[in-house]
C-alpha cells in the first residue's frame, strides 16, 4: 500500500523554516558580538564598562588586559571643540 | 587620526585643556571589564590600603580634585598587578576572564578555570580570594564542592 509521504511535507517544512531561523538568529547575535554569546542583564555598571571597552578596544565586546591604555584613552571618552587641524 | 568616534580628523587629536604641569601623570589602566572582573578579588586582597584610602578620601569630600592623589596610587597598583597577572599566570588569567566573556560574566558559571587561576595565585605570588561578609562558619560560595547554582551541563 503506497506510504501518504506528501502529508509528511509540511512537517519536514516547519523543521526546515523553524531550523534556519534558528541558526540565523544564532549567527546575526555570535556576528554582532564577535563569536561570543550576547550579554543580557545588563545594569548601568555593565553599561558604564562596555562604553568604557569600546574607548579601549573599538568594540563594546572587545576584551584586552594591558596594564596601560593606549595614546589617548585619557581624552577619549568627550568630545572637545577641535580645531581644524 | 583622531582617536573619537565619528571624527574625521587625520591629525592625532591634541588635548585643548591639559592637566596642570604640576599634577603628576599616570598611565591609565589598559584592561577591559572581563580581565578586571577576573581580577577584582586579588586587586582588593593586593591593593587594600590604597583602595581604602581613596574611599576615606572620597567619602570626606566629592570634589575631583581631592583625591586626585589617591586616585593615582590606585592606578598604579591596579596595574602593577595586572602585571604581575601576566607575567606569573597569564594561561590561567586568560582562561578565566575568556569563560567570563562567553557567560555573561558571571562567577558561578566558570569555577573551574577560577580553581586554577586561584591555585596559581596563591603559588606565586600568595594572594587568595577572600568574600568579604561571609558569614562564619560557612563555606564561601566559590569554594563549595556541590552549589546550588551552576550551569546546566557539566
Amino acid at each position: 500500500m503506497p506510504v501518504p509521504w506528501e502529508a509528511l511535507i509540511p512537517f519536514g517544512l516547519l523543521t526546515v523554516m523553524f531550523g534556519a531561523a534558528g541558526t540565523l538568529l544564532n549567527a546575526s547575535t555570535k556576528g554582532q558580538n564577535q563569536g561570543k554569546p550576547p550579554r543580557y542583564h545588563i545594569d548601568r555598571w555593565d553599561e558604564m564598562m562596555m562604553k568604557r571597552d569600546e574607548q579601549l578596544t573599538g568594540h563594546p565586546r572587545g576584551q584586552t588586559s594591558d596594564p596601560v591604555a593606549p595614546p589617548g584613552f585619557e581624552t577619549r571618552s568627550t568630545w572637545y571643540g577641535e580645531r581644524a587641524p | 587620526m583622531s582617536l573619537q568616534s565619528g571624527s574625521q580628523s587625520t591629525k592625532p587629536l591634541v588635548d585643548p585643556t591639559p592637566m596642570p604641569a604640576d599634577v603628576p601623570k599616570v598611565a591609565e589602566l589598559g584592561a577591559t571589564s572581563g580581565p578586571l572582573k577576573s581580577a577584582a578579588f586579588f586587586i582588593g586582597a593586593y591593593c587594600k590600603d590604597y583602595n581604602d584610602d581613596f574611599m576615606l578620601c572620597k567619602n570626606e569630600s566629592r570634589d575631583p580634585a581631592h583625591c586626585l592623589k589617591e586616585g593615582r596610587r590606585v592606578t598604579r597598583c591596579a596595574t602593577d598587578l595586572i602585571t604581575k597577572m601576566r607575567e606569573n599566570c597569564l594561561a590561567q588569567f586568560d582562561a578565566h576572564w575568556n569563560c567570563l566573556e562567553r557567560n555573561n560574566h558571571e562567577y558561578y558559571l566558570c569555577r573551574k578555570p577560577e580553581r586554577t587561576l586561584n591555585a596559581c595565585m596563591f603559588e606565586k605570588l600568595g594572594l587568595t580570594k577572600t568574600i568579604p561578609g561571609t558569614p562564619e562558619g560557612q563555606t564561601p560560595v566559590h569554594e563549595l564542592k556541590s552549589p546550588l547554582f551552576k550551569a546546566i551541563q557539566k
